[in-house]
């Protein structure tokens, strides 16, 4: 009977060890290694534009939180992440002089524009990031032109827009533009839980929005 | 020769197996334990079947490795009941799930057979290894329980991975000792999977019978799903490599081709050196992302057929420096991250961006170099390279021109370890390479 109990002892430690292992651990270490793998991607277009495309940082810290306030799936948030990270990867194949040119033509802007159907074109070719691509491709669509777009388009389009006005204007402006435009140019609910998430770091930490806004940008 | 060799091998694998099944059968007493066998025997047969490819191995061969975890079954086997059944066991559910999976993997019989005969002395080695050590084992002594299945998997698995490493080394054509040591580095990783299963196998067998299989089963499907994505997590590395080389051939479809050729010089070069295994896949990778750089610069200037302005080669000279930038972010690229950004560097301090001398270089940039500028001078085709070199030289004038500059502008023990592999791929033609388990 001892041999029993020591048998069942052994299994059930066992069974934990390889369960926390085999679908906790190994899971969120592969989701890491993919985000530093696509660090690189991200850095060549942060280079190639000279710092003005491409940044994943502050939109990845941000976006995870809005994407925790929104009740999106791990799943759906580790994608959102990736995403992220490629989301300017089609410029590499846009003309240096049109990506550094500080005033675009009406051309120049469609030939920047094409950004998107090639970062889509790049990520379905990389294994494993075809899921990624329909974000890659709607990063920058409107909420009233592509309701269906995925949210974690609609979330990148949001934050893009929220992150240079921040620097332009000020948090609180950015933030009043874009409950402005929410339900038009953006989703109303991505709107709102930046709002949210925004105001609960004020309140954690008892500090201004531009404080808080300058522990986040 | 290397048929000759191949065969003499795979015939004495193969009888030596055989000679080893009829004198286990001759010993063993099957009635007693025919239908726990044969229940195990399909166990063994269906984890067989549930193989695991491992997806990428840069300097393995081509089609990849497959892994199964049937082994913790055989060991806990032969712990139990001995070699004389283990043998058996191993080898009716490696010849079973062999001849089912053989369309699968794209096997020849022979591969099949081989593998199976590798499988019968690995179990008979493992066999007699836990034998030595726990004559005798049951639940009442746990320590000789242990120790039996802990020695018994670790020698399944070194003669296994020495097999299989001599029969790739043969087939490959490749150094035994290099192939041997490629082999054997996977075997602390295997031993941490596989061998708290094995000890659940074991002791729930003797504890309960076969019924206990049923409580392994949840454990099982654990550890194939890490192995699942352990094996992922490897290749999501080789991904980012070959994604990023991509993006360069994307960026600059004449380079592709350069890229390729340079990461497979670099690599036989590196090999020749005695590097570890595992560091001459990353001077593979290395070579594949050197110009990784390039990708951010001004494609006007790197497309531009005629000389160019000191403005413009300042900026062409900056790309070492900015492919070493690109990957410095990210945490398993960094031993790499050097190579890129020194490997327009010459020893006698002449080279660019930092101007290092000697023994300041890596001997991996120093590698990354010689065979990079060898593949232009004989007819890479970038435009840059094309304006440097003029006109495309043979080999006998590129490996002269190596040699002439030897020690100023290239490392010189580079240099003559690389015309050596030159002049050796010139009189062989590498035998195809075929998948092992």
């Amino acid at each position: 009977m001892s041999g029993l109990w020591w048998a069942l002892g052994v299994s059930g430690v066992s069974l934990a060890v390889l369960g926390y292992y085999a679908f906790i651990y190994l899971p969120a270490q592969l989701h890491r290694w993919r985000c530093a793998g696509l660090k690189a991607f991200a850095q060549i277009v942060v280079l190639r534009t000279n710092g003005r495309y491409g940044k994943p940082e502050p939109m990845v810290a941000l976006a995870s939180h809005i994407a925790l306030e929104m009740g999106l799936s791990l799943h759906e948030r580790r994608r959102l992440e990736l995403a992220i990270y490629l989301r300017d990867i089609g410029m590499v194949g846009i003309p240096y002089a049109v990506l550094n040119a500080r005033e675009r033509t009406l051309t120049e802007q469609m030939v920047l524009e094409r950004h998107l159907e090639m970062g889509a074109a790049i990520a379905e070719q990389i294994p494993g990031l075809s899921g990624v691509a329909p974000i890659v491709r709607n990063h920058h669509a409107d909420y009233a032109d592509a309701p269906n777009a995925p949210i974690s388009a609609l979330i990148i389009s949001a934050l893009e827009e929220f992150l240079r006005l921040a620097e332009e204007v000020g948090l609180e402006d950015a933030l009043g533009v874009l409950k402005a435009d929410a339900g038009e140019r953006f989703h109303p609910e991505v709107v709102e839980a930046l709002c949210k998430v925004m105001r609960t770091r004020t309140q954690l930490w008892g500090i201004s929005l531009d404080r808080a806004a300058s522990l986040w940008l | 020769m290397y048929k000759r060799r191949f065969y003499l091998w795979f015939w004495l694998t193969s009888l030596g197996a055989v000679a080893l099944l009829v004198f286990s059968s001759l010993q063993s007493d099957w009635r007693a334990h025919f239908s726990t066998l044969f229940i195990l025997g399909m166990v063994a047969l269906l984890t067989e079947l549930l193989l695991l490819r491992y997806p990428y191995q840069a300097s393995h061969a081509i089609s990849g490795l497959w892994l199964s975890v049937s082994t913790p079954i055989v060991v806990a086997v032969i712990v139990l009941y001995g070699w004389h059944i283990g043998v058996w066991l191993d080898a009716l559910a490696t010849l079973g799930a062999g001849v089912i999976t053989a369309n699968l993997k794209g096997s020849h019989w022979r591969w099949v057979w081989l593998n199976t005969a590798q499988s019968v002395w690995s179990a008979f080695g493992a066999g007699w290894v836990a034998s030595q050590v726990a004559p005798t084992v049951s639940l009442n002594q746990p320590l000789n329980l242990l120790s039996a299945v802990f020695f018994a998997l670790l020698a399944y698995n070194a003669i296994n991975s020495l097999l299989v490493g001599l029969t790739v080394a043969l087939v490959d054509n490749r150094r035994p000792r290099w192939v041997l040591t490629h082999s054997l580095s996977s075997l602390p990783r295997e031993m941490l999977t596989l061998l708290p299963l094995s000890i659940l196998v074991t002791v729930m067998l003797s504890a309960l019978g076969v019924a206990g299989l049923v409580v392994i089963l949840a454990p099982y499907l654990a550890v194939r799903q890490a192995f699942l994505l352990w094996t992922r997590q490897q290749e999501l590395y080789h991904q980012t490599i070959r994604s990023l080389g991509f993006l360069i051939m994307r960026a600059h479809p004449y380079t592709g081709g350069h890229l390729l050729r340079v990461a497979q010089w670099a690599r036989r070069v590196a090999e020749r050196m005695n590097l570890p295994p595992e560091r001459c896949d990353l001077v593979y990778e290395a070579a594949l992302l050197h110009d990784i750089g390039k990708t951010v610069l001004d494609e006007r200037i790197l497309n531009k057929p005629g000389r160019l302005t000191p403005e413009e080669w300042q900026m062409i000279k900056r790309h070492p420096q900015l492919g070493a930038e690109i990957l410095s972010g990210t945490p398993f690229l960094k031993p790499i991250v050097s190579w890129i950004a020194y490997h327009h560097e010459r020893p006698d301090g002449n080279g660019y961006p930092y101007g290092l001398q000697g023994g300041q270089i890596p001997l991996e940039a120093r590698i990354i170099a010689v065979v990079d500028a060898f593949d232009a001078m004989i007819g890479g085709e970038a435009p840059s390279q094309q304006r440097q070199y003029r006109r495309s030289l043979s080999l006998e004038e590129a490996l002269a021109e190596l040699e002439r500059s030897a020690g100023a502008q290239f490392d010189a023990q580079v240099v003559q370890v690389f015309k050596e592999v030159v002049q050796e791929s010139q009189k062989q033609t590498p035998p195809p390479a075929e998948a092992f388990a």
